[in-house]
């Protein structure tokens, strides 16, 4: 008997990548091969399932079966790295940027891309927001060095192309015949909740202020991004809107306090 | 939540997210829960209603993820995100398979088997002490369903989860349906399965239904798939009453995972596993009655 550990590479091989060579140490009917492919089908169909789960705009986009014979590729070729199956796809939209199957639709990384974080905000849960008199308790002498926490359901994507009216056909089931798409310059805020999500275009300064504070930037640092992206970026009226919108649940008020 | 002893809660059904709200609105009439972590682990807004449900029926969580079988060692950062669950929801069970899913890097998603060898008794209850001190409780071991078995293997499944319940302190999940359908695959006697199995370390049964597909490896045959895509069959029930006459009554799952029905259908096959229960151990209260 091989060690377990060879066993279990051959295993894998056999089921991944299909090579069989471990059904001489099998036992299981006449011909123990043949039942080496219920584990080898179960793998592929039921990862590939979870992936068109997970796109189902993107399945309307490229066209079902077309999205499914690119998804079993990606099963194969990046199987899911942890056990919950949920957060298994996130890289399938890189993949589909190299897939020759959708090699006419230049967008269609972006916009499955869109798809994802659709449904991984929705998923979310947003906490108790804070307000704007909530942020006088804040010292003014600290605020510009604060990092905000924000909701967990958020989204910033900046893209070349238009996907957030080419989802919005499908989410609200209007496709026309024919629709013509033309790169564009669009900033995005997807925002989910408890099943509900919506997104925003925003404005140059904005989409820097709100996302770099999303990736943990202090307040000053992303202002400073947006200056740069706006030189009209008015920080005071930025906070405010982002405050009056609900997207801010913690925020340290002094070393070692944080007020949510 | 009831107050009802873990041992004598009447039959539970496994909870799918498509039947989750409506659990939450509706308290279905069964004696308890059972989720999958990893089906809550990556979606907050599930978790918040499962917390509701925690505080109305007994929950048991059966984890598919932590592969304590796996020669490369158990997913450390899955048990610790389990545990986290756990420590939340203080759940009556927790459970798994006797099985393997990762390897390396990758999650093969599926539950793979295992050569019963003294290495392998080695490495599984090494990593079963390891779960156990991971996830702060006793870890019930599920019997797999099987397609395939080693021709190395030196000992039986029996005999192998025997020793891991010596060996570890852990306790068994014994899903009926498995037995019936791996002693169809494998060709051998499920109740002699059964009477093999320690009465004392069976803390809970599981149900399932499963699919009959025409046998790749053997031309003319059937194989037993365990698919959860149907209703319990008729030979898993008759097993299941031979299972609580040799256990006594022990918690009782029906799990139902693909082309899942209305939440009723799985309401209604719980009572049939309370009914089926009741009946096989009725002889048992005639024999104790006559003495």
């Amino acid at each position: 008997m091989l060690a377990l550990a060879d066993v279990q590479r051959q295993m894998r091989d056999a089921v991944v990548g299909g090579d069989a060579s471990v059904a001489v140490l099998l036992v299981g009917g006449d011909r123990p091969a043949g039942r080496l492919a219920i584990h080898q089908r179960h793998f592929e169909a039921s990862l590939t399932a979870a992936v068109m789960g997970r796109f189902p705009a993107s399945s309307w986009l490229v066209g079902a079966n077309r999205l499914e014979a690119v998804a079993r590729q990606f099963v194969h070729a990046c199987p899911p790295s942890a056990p919950c199956i949920g957060e298994y796809g996130e890289g399938f939209p890189a993949f589909l940027a190299e897939a020759a199957a959708t090699s006419h639709l230049p967008y269609v990384s972006s916009f499955a891309a869109l798809d994802w974080h659709l449904g991984r905000v929705a998923l979310c849960t947003d906490g108790p927001a804070l307000g704007r008199a909530d942020l006088v308790l804040v010292a003014p002498e600290v605020l510009a060095g604060v990092t905000l926490t924000l909701q967990p359901g958020l989204w910033y994507a900046h893209t070349g192309w238009p996907i957030d009216d080419l989802i919005t056909l499908y989410l609200t089931d209007t496709a026309p015949e024919a629709f013509h798409i033309e790169p564009q310059d669009v900033r995005l805020e997807v925002r989910g909740s408890r099943g509900a999500v919506r997104f925003t275009r925003l404005g140059a300064g904005d989409f820097s202020f709100r996302s770099a504070l999303a990736t943990g930037e202090s307040l000053e640092a992303a202002a400073l991004r947006a200056l740069t992206a706006d030189p009209g970026f008015d920080p005071a009226t930025a906070l405010g809107s982002l405050l009056d919108s609900g997207l801010v649940v913690a925020v340290p008020t002094s070393p070692g306090g944080v007020l949510s | 939540m009831s107050s009802i002893p873990v041992r004598r809660l009447s039959a539970g059904i496994g909870l799918r997210l498509p039947h989750i709200e409506e659990a939450v609105a509706t308290s279905p009439a069964v004696g308890w829960l059972e989720i999958h972590p990893e089906n809550f682990l990556s979606n907050p807004h599930a978790m918040e209603l499962l917390d509701q449900l925690a505080e109305r029926f007994p929950i048991s969580v059966h984890t598919v993820g932590l592969s304590v079988g796996s020669a490369c060692g158990i997913d450390r950062h899955h048990a610790t995100r389990v545990r986290a669950l756990i420590d939340r929801i203080d759940p009556v069970l927790v459970s798994g398979h006797l099985a393997w899913a990762t390897h390396g890097a990758e999650y093969l998603n599926d539950l793979l088997p295992l050569p019963y060898t003294d290495e392998t008794l080695r490495v599984v209850a090494a990593q079963l002490r390891q779960v156990q001190d991971a996830l702060g409780r006793t870890f019930l071991l599920e019997n797999p369903s099987n397609y395939l078995g080693f021709a190395g293997s030196t000992m039986t499944e029996v005999d192998f989860l025997t020793a891991l319940v010596e060996r570890t302190g852990c306790q068994l999940l014994c899903d009926v349906s498995n037995v019936h359908l791996s002693g169809h695959n494998m060709g051998y006697d499920p109740r002699a399965y059964l009477d093999g199995l320690p009465v004392d370390a069976v803390r809970e049964l599981h149900l399932g239904g499963f699919t009959a597909e025409d046998d790749e490896a053997t031309p003319g045959a059937q194989v037993l798939i365990d698919t959860h895509a149907s209703r319990v069959a008729d030979p898993a029930w008759e097993l299941y009453a031979y299972a609580i006459r040799r256990f006594g009554h022990r918690p009782t799952l029906i799990e139902w995972d693909n082309d899942i029905p209305d939440l009723g259908t799985l309401v209604g096959e719980a009572r049939m596993a309370d009914a089926i229960a009741a009946g096989a151990r009725e002889p048992e209260r005639s024999h104790v009655g006559a003495r």
